[in-house]
């Protein structure tokens, strides 16, 4: 008897730890940035569905392309209709993994590198990524912090010869993600 | 004065004109009033989040980019920074809450925040999609009938 009551508190404490170890937040923010010689262009989006379970390290970005807002009304309808035409491909979406898990320690106030590799879907285009950031844990909360370089040509995205100039070839994404955890 | 310069000053004062009409309409056009738009659609927030949910391709193509007027009944409204989210909710998933979220244009901020939950509402907005989680509504406004 005494056994199944062990036994019992060892499979609640199993399941505490992994139940409630999920993060998320819907109002996620990314901001794209274009550096060409003719032209700087940012549009952002601060609609980002992220998630991460900090048991298995699983991390998930879902985006709408559609609501990424520029300053300027006619460089949004490029952005839309003519580079990743968000008709066609409306969401974009990373799923991957925190390979350092165990470097982190997610009930410590801190800052910590975080390894993050996964696969990055654009324009339809998916592609393997890898990049590093940053985790703070503050108060209970996981503060994500990313900034990393795309090739646009990589996701199959088209620059036409007249507007070259004002497109960069390789655009910076900055991630900034405050996830709470899931109630 | 020079005939040829005449055309010449007429020609100028066209291509000026042209211009700033160029740069005014086209170049520095403002965005769009979603607000004040006539709305694409109207209808029932609980029937739009299930026409995403049962076949996304087919509401995709029929709703992303619309302008869309919904009524329902508010779940929560929710703040996040300088953010005001309307929701819908309709089911609970892997993100928690999921449904319709409705980012109020500024100026309804705090309209927004004093209505209860559960109150009926008529709420209008730019459709970006569904996101497989939520169906995200963008410059939304309280509409009044």
């Amino acid at each position: 008897m005494k056994n199944i009551v062990k036994i019992a508190i060892v499979l609640l404490m199993i399941s505490g730890s992994v139940f409630g170890q999920k993060y998320i937040t819907k109002n996620g923010k990314i901001t794209f940035f274009s550096d060409a010689p003719s032209e700087k262009i940012e549009g952002h989006n601060n609609q980002v569905n992220t998630a991460m379970d900090i048991s298995t390290g699983d991390f998930v970005f879902k985006v709408l392309m559609k609501s990424f807002e520029f300053e300027n009304a006619l460089m949004q309808e490029h952005f839309n209709e003519n580079y990743v035409e968000s008709d066609k491909f409306p969401n974009a979406t990373f799923k991957g993994k925190v390979t350092n898990l165990t470097e982190i320690n997610f009930t410590k106030n801190g800052k910590y590198k975080a390894m993050v590799e996964g696969d990055l879907t654009i324009h339809g285009v998916t592609k393997k990524v890898k990049q590093t950031g940053t985790f703070e844990i503050k108060d209970g909360k996981i503060l994500t912090n990313a900034k990393f370089s795309i090739a646009i040509k990589d996701y199959n995205i088209k620059i036409p010869n007249t507007v070259l100039k004002n497109i960069a070839e390789n655009v910076d994404i900055t991630v900034n993600v405050s996830l709470d955890k899931l109630k | 004065m020079n005939k040829w310069l005449k055309i010449v000053l007429i020609l100028a004062a066209v291509g000026i004109v042209a211009a700033i009409l160029v740069y005014k309409f086209y170049i520095n056009k403002p965005h769009k009033d979603i607000e004040n738009a006539k709305a694409d659609f109207k209808l029932k927030a609980e029937v739009l989040y299930n026409e995403y949910v049962t076949d996304k391709a087919t509401a995709d193509l029929k709703y992303n980019g619309k302008i869309i007027e919904l009524s329902g009944n508010l779940s929560e409204t929710e703040i996040a920074d300088t953010l005001v989210v309307a929701t819908f909710v309709y089911k609970q998933g892997d993100f928690g809450d999921e449904g319709i979220r409705c980012t109020m244009l500024p100026k309804f901020n705090e309209e927004t925040k004093k209505i209860a939950s559960g109150t009926e509402i008529k709420i209008k907005g730019f459709c970006a999609g569904f996101n497989d989680i939520d169906v995200i509504l963008e410059k939304a406004s309280l509409v009044k009938d």
